[in-house]
């Protein structure tokens, strides 16, 4: 019985689609199971939000006031580099199962470029810029620019989805996070 | 009265913590008198600009728009639709979310790929 989507020339973006779809699920679901329900996790993450909104709290309060204490300044550096040092254990933390989620996108991306090698599975309604057009055009014969790759309807499937899918489910990282990074080494003059 | 205001701030931290959208942040939308925790109002920004993303890659693709000139139309239909909403409709003061800037780049790389996604694939499917 033929599928009603094989009239399509295009049918195969529906596939790559499909498949980043339920790899973003199961990614999802991998790292719920290793990282969000964990205490560890939680405790971090609660603490990271608490820590964030003091300190913006405190941040507003003295900007209200002409001259800020000394006092005052060194409360809010202590609050900013226990934020930091929160955000780096959560990145850290995250890493070590994130390397699974790693193992799983690329064994997925693999399967799909043996599947879809050579071959345009969408068409762009633009001509990317050059920059863009080695991920676009990778693996494709011609000139044409317009044709698309699997890599590329694959990575904007992934970003778009699971990007949305981590927001909607509430895995997205806490916000005052965002500034940290794994590597940032605290001030440890501050913290005393 | 304190301890009212902390039990309520307490309830909006849980409610925001599971992540989703609660049924008091949808209430408060089109809420002129609301106050909005920064958060909650990042949240409802990332939400406007997926749903203008998937809105506009949709139209794009089966009219057919063709062009880079219309993913720049997207970015500057969906920014200014995300900065009337914040700043007309709820008219939030900036500086307590972290500016202009903070505001406008809630979801946008998300909401480009999407858009980007829609676009394509709707073009792809229905014109060839």
């Amino acid at each position: 019985m033929a599928s009603p989507f094989s009239s399509f020339k295009y049918s195969d973006g529906l596939t790559v689609v499909g498949i980043s779809i339920c790899t973003a699920v199961v990614c999802e679901a991998i790292s719920w199971l290793l990282i969000y329900r964990t205490t560890s996790y939680k405790s971090l993450k609660s603490s990271i939000d608490r820590a964030s909104k003091k300190l913006e709290t405190m941040k507003t309060d003295s900007t209200v006031t002409a001259a800020p204490k000394k006092s005052k300044t060194k409360k809010i550096d202590r609050v900013e580099t226990s934020l930091k040092e929160s955000s780096r254990d959560l990145s850290l933390f995250k890493l070590k199962s994130g390397a699974v989620v790693a193992l799983v996108l690329f064994v997925v991306f693999g399967f799909l470029n043996n599947l879809f090698e050579g071959k345009a599975v969408a068409k762009l309604p633009f001509v990317p810029i050059r920059i863009v057009q080695k991920m676009s055009h990778r693996g494709l014969n011609g000139d044409d620019m317009t044709d698309c790759s699997m890599a590329f309807l694959y990575f904007l499937c992934s970003i778009s989805i699971r990007t949305n899918l981590q927001k909607f489910l509430g895995f997205a990282p806490p916000r005052g996070a965002a500034g940290a990074s794994l590597f940032q080494i605290p001030d440890a003059a501050k913290t005393n | 009265m304190k301890d009212k205001k902390s039990a309520k701030l307490n309830l909006q931290h849980k409610q925001h913590q599971n992540g989703h959208l609660s049924p008091s942040t949808f209430a408060k939308l089109l809420d002129l008198e609301a106050s909005w925790d920064k958060d909650q109002l990042g949240d409802v920004l990332h939400w406007i600009r997926q749903i203008v993303a998937l809105i506009c890659g949709l139209l794009w693709g089966a009219v057919p728009l063709v062009g880079g000139i219309w993913l720049v139309a997207f970015l500057l239909i969906s920014s200014g639709i995300v900065y009337g909403y914040y700043a007309i409709i709820l008219k939030v003061d900036e500086e307590e979310f972290g500016g202009h800037g903070s505001l406008l780049q809630e979801g946008l790389f998300a909401s480009v790929t999407l858009f980007l996604l829609a676009w394509t694939l709707v073009y792809s499917l229905a014109h060839f």
